[in-house]
Formats: C-alpha cells, sequence, structure tokens
C-alpha cells in the first residue's frame, strides 16, 4: 500500500503536473471521502455489506425473538414435550431421538435440536457469540498486529528479529491445529495472565485464540510497509524536528497504514468468523451449552439423514455472514486501491 | 513420445493409487501369518490399556483376553457368562471355613506372551503394581487383603497377607474379613498376572507381558492399537478359554455416526457397543441390517454425581430437588430410546434392585419442576454456582446439556465443563479437583451388589483414579457393607431384602442422581459370523468368539 498524501494539494491550485496518468480524482477530496464515493458505486459490495448488517441486526435481537415470538430460551430443553402443529400434535424430539423439523410457526420456526431446543433462537444466540468472538478476535489481531508491525518495522535489528521470528514461529503452525490445542487447553482451565483471567467456558478464551493466532497474517505486511515508510523524506523531517519515536510511529507511520488497516478489518472479520466456527465444531471453542453456528454444525451432523436442517441452517448463515464480509471486503479494498481509475463527478 | 510416457506413467500411477486407497478401505484383511484381521470401531479410547490401571469398559474388553489372573469369566452369553472358572489356578480357590483364607495352586508350564514362565510369586508382584499404580478399584484390595493397606500407604515392602511357594505353586490369600465377591475381585484384569519386575509406572503405551490368547501391540495413544494372537498361547492352554480366531485391529472413532454408517457399509466390523447408536440411523440399521444388529441387556446404571462435600449438594433438600426435577425420559430420547428411566442404584439384573417405587416420583412419568424450586429456596442454596463436568462423546455430552438447564430451571447456576473423553475418568477421579456434578456410568465388573457399592463406599475414596465420585461417606451404608459384604456371592439370595433395604436408603438420601439403565447395541459388519458371537455379561463383546463367515 501506497502513501497517499492528501489528493488534489500536491501542487497550488490542486492542480495536476504535466503528463501524469494516475488516477482522476476531485480536487479537494480527502482518500477517505474518495474511497467512500467509489464504495458507494459498488452496488454488489453494498447489497452484501446490506446483507451483513441485516444479520448482524436479528442477531442483537435474539432476545426479542426468543421472549416475545418463540417463547423459550436458547439453552432450555423441550425433549419430552410436544406442540401444535397446525392442527397436528407434534413431540418436539421422538421417541427414537429425532428432533422436529421446521415448523414455520413461532415455536421451533425452523425446527428442534436434539436437546429440543429451539433452532431459530440458538441460531440467534449462536450468530451473536460468533460475531462476538469474531470483532473481539479481530480487534485483538488488529491491535497486536498493528503494534508488532510498528514497531518491528521502525526500529528493525534484534528487536526486528526477535519479533519476526516470533510471528514466523506462530506462523509455521496450521492456524486450526494451533487453534484446537490452545482451544483444548484453555476450556478446562481457563487463561490466567495474573491481572487477566478468564474462564474457560467465556466466549473472550475463543476470541483471544483466534486473534493471537491470526496476529501474523497482519503483522507481516504492517511490518512489510513501515520499514518503506521509515525511509522516507517526512520521517527524516520528523526526526530532525526532534520528535521521540513514539510520536513518529504513532503520529507520522501510523495514519500511513490507516487504509491498509481499513482494508484488511473485513478480511479478518471473515477469516476470524470462519476460524472460530471450525474451533467450535470441533469442540475446542465455543463451550457448550453456549450455541455458536460451528457448535451447531457439529452438533447436527449425526442427524443429517433424518434431520438435515439442524446442520443446514447454521450452515447455511454462516456462509451468508461470511460471504457478506468477504464481498464487502473486497469493495473496501477497491475502493481504497489508488490505481484504480474511477471516474468522480464534479 | 516423451509426453505420451509421462501421461501414461501419470494413469499408472493413479490407478496404483487407487488400488492401495481401496486396500485401505477394505476392513478385513489377512496377516502374512494367515489369520485375518478384523476391524473393531471404539468411540473412546481405553483409559490405560496397562492391565495395572485400566478400567473403562474398553480396556477391559482388551486386556481380559489378554491378561488372565487367577480366576476368569466363562466365555459364554448371558447368565453363564458370570461363571467363575479357573485362570491361570488349575481349579477354583479352597476357602477356609471362616472365608479368610484362599488358596490357590498355579497351573503348570504357562507361558507369557513373550515367552517367559509363569511363577506363583507374579501374582504377588502383580497385586502390588495395581496398587502402586493406583488402580481406580485398588479399593478392593486395601480394604479386604491384609497387609494390602500398609503396603498402600508406604509401611510395608510387600503385602503381607499374599504368601506363595516357588517349589508348590502354591498361593495364599488371607483377608482381613471375609469378603464374598473376592473371588471375582481376583478375576479383574488388574489382578491378573504379569511378570516380576515389570516397571511399576503406566505401560499403556507398550502393554507389559500377560497371560492369555492375545497380546496387545501397536498402540498408537488415542489412535489405534491391535490385539494379536499370541504367539505363546497353545490351543486349550487353559480350559475354557478359546484361542480366538481373528486378530483385531481397534480404531477410536469418536464420531459415533461415522462409526455406525462404516459398519453399515461394511467398511469396519464392529461398533462398540458402549457407544449409542444415532437416532438417525437406527431405522436404516433396522431395516438394512437386521441379521446382524441386535439390542442386549446389561447391568448397567447411568447417573449424574452430585459431590456431596461441598455446597450446594451437601445439602439433602437440593440432592432431593435435583431427584425430583429430573426427566428421566428425556434422556432415553437422547440415548436414541435405548435406555429405561430408573431411579434405583442397583440395576434390574442385579441382585438387591429395589421393587417398590422411586421415593420421587416416577422415573417414567413427568418430574415436579414446582416442589424441586421449592425445595431449592428452602435450601437458601438458590443461585449458587454449580461446574456440571461432562465428555465429549454422543449423547454423554447432551445428557450433561440437559442436566444443566435442568439445574438452571430449578434455581441453581449451571455451567458445563466437557472434556475429552478419553482423560474424562481420570480427570474427575482427581479428588483434589473436586468436581461438583457430572456424567457418570457403571457397568458390572462382577455379579454382585458390592460391585456398584464401590461407588458410594467411603473406603473407596483415593486422591486419584477415584471412583467414588460424589465422595459419599455414609455410616449407615458402611455399617451395611460391613455386613453385606461378608456374605458369598453364591449366597447373595439370603441378603437380597438387606440389599434392596440399602439401596431404597441410598436412593432417599439422593447421593447420586439415577436416570437410567441402558440396552447396548451389538452390530457388525456382514463379514463376521453375528450368531456365534459372545455378547459377555460382563465384558461386552467378547473379542476370542469373533470369527469370519
Amino acid at each position: 500500500m501506497a502513501i497517499e498524501p492528501a489528493i488534489g494539494s500536491e501542487l497550488p491550485g490542486g492542480g495536476l503536473p504535466a503528463g501524469f496518468e494516475g488516477p482522476v480524482v476531485a480536487p479537494g477530496l480527502g482518500p477517505y471521502q474518495l474511497a467512500w464515493r467509489r464504495l458507494r458505486r459498488n452496488r454488489v459490495a453494498l447489497a452484501f455489506g446490506g446483507l451483513f448488517v441485516a444479520i448482524v441486526v436479528m442477531c442483537l435481537l435474539a432476545p426479542v425473538y426468543a421472549q416475545d415470538i418463540a417463547h423459550t430460551s436458547p439453552d432450555a430443553n423441550h425433549i419430552t414435550e410436544t406442540i401444535k402443529v397446525g392442527s397436528k400434535s407434534e413431540e418436539v424430539v421422538s421417541a427414537a431421538g429425532i428432533p422436529i423439523g421446521p415448523t414455520w410457526h413461532a415455536r421451533f420456526f425452523l425446527g428442534a435440536d436434539q436437546n429440543g431446543r429451539d433452532v431459530a433462537v440458538r441460531l440467534l444466540y449462536g450468530g451473536r457469540n460468533s460475531l462476538f468472538i469474531g470483532a473481539v478476535a479481530t480487534l485483538i489481531t488488529m491491535l497486536l498486529a498493528v503494534m508488532v508491525g510498528l514497531v518491528s518495522g521502525y526500529f528493525r535489528g534484534p528487536i526486528d528479529g526477535v519479533l519476526s521470528r516470533l510471528m514466523d514461529v506462530i506462523w509455521a503452525y496450521p492456524a486450526l491445529l494451533l487453534g484446537v490445542a490452545l482451544g483444548v487447553v484453555l476450556a478446562v482451565s481457563g487463561l490466567n495472565l495474573g491481572l487477566f483471567q478468564i474462564q474457560g467456558n467465556s466466549l473472550l478464551v475463543p476470541a483471544v485464540i483466534v486473534g493471537v493466532v491470526y496476529v501474523p497474517y497482519v503483522a507481516k505486511p504492517l511490518r512489510g510497509q513501515v520499514l518503506g515508510l521509515r525511509e522516507k523524506e517526512f520521517i527524516d523531517a520528523s526526526r530532525a524536528q526532534g520528535l521521540g519515536h513514539v510520536q513518529i510511529m504513532l503520529g507520522e507511520v501510523l495514519p500511513n497504514l490507516a487504509s491498509t488497516i481499513v482494508v484488511l478489518v473485513p478480511l479478518m472479520l471473515a477469516n476470524s468468523i470462519l476460524l472460530e466456527a471450525s474451533l467450535s465444531f470441533l469442540g475446542a471453542g465455543v463451550q457448550p451449552p453456549n450455541p455458536s453456528w460451528g457448535t451447531m454444525i457439529g452438533d447436527g451432523i449425526r442427524f443429517i439423514p433424518a434431520a438435515i436442517h439442524t446442520t443446514l441452517v447454521p450452515g447455511i448463515m454462516l456462509m451468508l455472514t461470511v460471504l457478506g464480509v468477504n464481498v464487502l471486503g473486497d469493495g473496501v479494498r477497491d475502493a481504497f486501491d489508488p490505481r484504480a481509475r474511477i471516474r468522480v463527478e464534479r | 513420445m516423451l509426453r505420451s510416457f509421462r501421461l501414461l506413467g501419470a494413469l499408472v500411477l493413479t490407478i496404483a493409487l487407487a488400488g492401495a486407497l481401496s486396500a485401505c478401505g477394505s476392513s478385513s484383511k489377512s496377516s502374512s501369518s494367515g489369520t485375518a484381521t478384523v476391524t473393531n470401531l471404539m468411540g473412546t479410547a481405553p483409559d490405560f490399556l496397562d492391565p495395572g490401571l485400566g478400567y473403562t469398559t474398553q480396556a477391559a474388553e482388551a486386556d481380559w483376553i489378554s491378561y488372565t489372573g487367577l480366576l476368569t469369566y466363562a466365555h459364554a452369553n448371558g447368565e453363564a457368562g458370570t461363571k467363575l472358572i479357573p485362570g491361570v489356578a488349575q481349579s477354583l480357590p479352597t476357602i477356609s471355613p471362616d472365608g479368610k483364607t484362599y488358596t490357590f495352586t498355579l497351573r503348570k508350564g504357562l507361558l507369557y506372551s513373550n515367552g517367559v514362565a509363569v511363577k506363583a510369586g507374579d501374582f504377588a508382584y502383580s497385586l502390588e503394581r495395581s496398587i502402586k499404580l493406583n488402580w481406580g478399584g485398588k479399593s478392593f484390595f486395601t480394604e479386604n487383603i491384609v497387609g494390602a493397606e500398609a503396603f498402600d500407604k508406604g509401611t510395608a515392602k510387600t503385602i503381607s497377607g499374599i504368601k506363595t511357594d516357588e517349589l508348590t505353586e502354591q498361593i495364599t490369600v488371607s483377608l482381613t474379613a471375609p469378603y464374598g465377591a473376592f473371588a471375582n475381585v481376583l478375576a479383574f484384569p488388574s489382578a491378573a498376572l504379569v511378570p516380576t519386575g515389570t516397571a511399576m509406572s503406566n505401560l499403556s503405551n507398550k502393554p507389559p507381558p500377560g497371560v492369555g490368547p492375545y497380546e496387545i501391540t501397536n498402540v498408537v495413544p488415542n489412535q489405534s492399537f491391535s490385539v494379536v494372537k499370541n504367539p505363546n498361547w497353545a490351543k486349550d492352554e487353559i480350559p475354557g478359554i478359546p484361542a480366538g480366531h481373528v486378530n483385531i485391529n481397534a480404531k477410536i472413532d469418536t464420531n459415533t455416526q461415522s462409526e455406525a454408517q462404516q459398519v453399515l457399509n461394511n467398511s469396519a466390523d464392529v461398533f462398540d457397543w458402549a457407544d449409542t447408536l444415532p437416532a438417525s440411523l437406527l431405522a436404516s440399521i433396522e431395516s438394512q441390517a437386521s441379521e446382524r444388529y441386535a439390542k442386549e441387556p446389561t447391568v448397567s446404571v447411568f447417573y449424574f454425581f452430585l459431590n456431596t462435600k461441598i455446597k450446594p449438594f451437601n445439602n439433602q433438600q437440593v440432592r432431593e430437588a435435583v431427584a425430583y426435577a429430573l426427566d428421566r425420559r428425556a434422556l432415553s430420547r437422547l440415548d436414541s430410546g435405548f435406555m429405561t428411566p430408573a431411579c434405583f442404584f442397583l440395576p434390574v439384573g442385579m441382585i438387591g434392585h429395589p421393587k417398590g417405587s422411586c421415593p420421587y416420583g416416577d422415573p417414567s412419568a413427568a418430574p415436579n419442576l414446582t416442589k424441586a424450586k421449592q425445595l431449592i429456596q428452602a435450601s437458601g442454596l438458590a443461585g449458587t454456582s454449580v461446574t456440571v463436568w461432562g465428555e465429549t462423546r454422543q449423547p454423554r455430552r447432551e445428557y450433561v446439556d440437559y442436566f444443566a438447564s435442568v439445574l438452571n430451571a430449578i434455581g441453581l447456576k449451571a455451567t458445563e465443563k466437557i472434556i475429552a473423553d478419553a482423560t474424562y475418568f481420570p480427570t474427575i477421579g482427581n479428588v483434589k479437583l473436586n468436581p461438583q456434578a457430572g456424567f457418570a456410568d457403571w457397568n458390572q465388573d462382577f455379579p454382585d451388589p458390592s460391585d456398584f457399592y464401590l461407588l458410594v463406599n467411603a473406603k473407596s475414596i483415593q486422591p486419584t483414579n477415584n471412583q467414588n465420585f460424589s465422595q459419599v461417606e455414609d455410616p449407615h451404608i458402611q455399617s451395611e457393607l460391613a455386613v453385606l459384604n461378608k456374605v458369598p456371592s453364591t449366597n447373595l439370595q439370603s441378603v437380597a431384602k438387606r440389599w434392596e433395604e440399602l439401596d431404597e436408603y441410598v436412593a432417599k438420601k439422593g447421593y447420586v442422581s439415577v436416570y437410567g439403565y441402558e440396552d447396548v447395541p451389538k452390530f457388525f459388519s456382514t463379514r463376521l459370523n453375528f450368531g456365534a458371537a459372545i455378547f459377555h455379561p460382563v465384558y461386552g463383546n467378547d473379542w476370542t468368539s469373533w470369527q469370519l463367515k
């Protein structure tokens, strides 16, 4: 990602130098305004972004749906109950253990799982958990990666050597295997870092695991960018003005990483949601009875021949969410790409 | 031309790979020695394959036929299989009139699987080893054999109550008091003989030599192990113990769906009887494989343990509330309908199973949640946090999901701790961990109620591999056991009524929350002779009876 000085302000009057073949831009527009303009014109990205927002809103409204429509909670078991579906009375879970399929009514709209829990309710609560973990994990990844990338690229030398090797070690481990190993251990014992303690069944456990596992994937490219930035004249000028290292890193280098970070956020969010689902599917992520899309898919696997909805419903939701974030992320990346030749209306 | 050769080479390679893969998929094949190998799937790995430590059904199945004790069980279906027969002893023991001294004579000419001769002194060493390793049932030894407790505590170098004579090959075991089921205790694989000098450490990854038709080899922890015919075992080496027909490759497959599907499709040969057939495949199995599938009754009990040492289950009202609130019909449905709802600790088929009604409502009817909530409020412990332990294996995790939801519904604050199957029982058996509540089950080790009462016997509480998960210490139980345990297994009917009363007492106290007795699936591939395969009342599938059609 190249440095983006304020576009249109390079020459007095905002004019372009002779022979300039770069993007044609509106004078006086900052890079974020310009990116927003570009994104607004990308209808596909906006549509999928809208889909993602709709899923988030639905998941946030899970308690409303559970209490006022489905009249249950995500962990309430209704194994031996019967419900009215139209004129018929049906068992929520049959005597042989098969859960009821979608009723398309308020109760068990998307069917029940093996414990007689409402799949629609668990889907929304599971979405809250999956999205929460994805968001927190992305935040952790970005914070740690920015810190590592900045320090490593700015100072170079031994500090860079140690941090880069540490990143190499984490990177050398397949993310899923590392996540499973950490997840299995922390699910039982929790995480105790002195002042910072997390219970084994807390949602923060998978969030921390996913967040840490992905740090090298972001820190490495950021470090590369910082290595280039630190050689630029404006950094030399800052040093000449007597600014300290921290001031230069935070005040001069970091703002120039912003567009890269913005582009990476949706990408990491999608990856984090997927990794959390994989970990939960394998029993190393969200701990029962908390729902997540991954645990729901894992629990439903053995019912595929007789009650496919238990796997299909969370699977589709996971796919739509990740698709929404990914297409939006592509749109954001295109919007920030300075080489894009997009006509801007004046 | 070169390109043609490359194409041809790629084609040959592809065909070779396909051939190799299809060979891998075949579950039954012959080894170089000509003995066929069958694939036995297990939903969970044995806790330990070392006979000095193993205590789960998966361990016992393999250890039983690889490690023979002084006594063992007849290889037969049903009640006939509970009959004790001489193992490495020449005959059943001579028991002194006071019931405290058991005398055996070792068979002559027996060899371990490594070719070393069996000696009488190995018996004492083997028991000492099981005690030192902290086998979960070691209280059967320490509580009954003279000097075993002192050995366990480290105040004696050997067990003074075991005398062996290398010349006459005679073994004498002295008991502190008569114990009616002691002969059955000697039939445990953990009382089987291993060579003197075998390391006093867990050898599950390379099990020690034993005496039996089979030996355990090629252990890949939590993945697979082989049970192959013992080269030093002659046909009719010990009357009543068959030589076996096939070698067995045991594979761990924690996904019961995949386990059942593989056996249904004949890509594996045996479904683990201790696993639950997935409800979604049950109909297919019953219709497509009825000639190789059967429901077998077991003498087993499924329950939630409630730690009586700590809050909230040290309170009688809270335990009663749990007993009132459990919907045992729900747990039966989670078990694909294989479980019969129940409330008493001693299961049907075991002497002492009470015939009266359950103290906290009919287990086959709806629970009394209102009463349960009232009891929790009255106890003053509403809102108390409870960690419910469970294992990942289905439907055991679902049982715990259900149990936690019930505890929450009656006013407690339950969270779950689910851990891997292979480490579950050793983990909750660590007394320092003090688990509050969780899943537990028990399948009979021998046909005597005292086997089940190990689980609520104060004397069986031990620091590691503890089986008394509720940590019950009740003077009434102890005084009753002191009397009942003395009655010989052959005379149990004379005290059946007293066992019933004791079991009713335990149900009233609610130390363990029993929810049912389970039938189990006997399910094979078409390659095996289903009719000839024995389902043993103690060890489940009898691997020595497996043979190809």
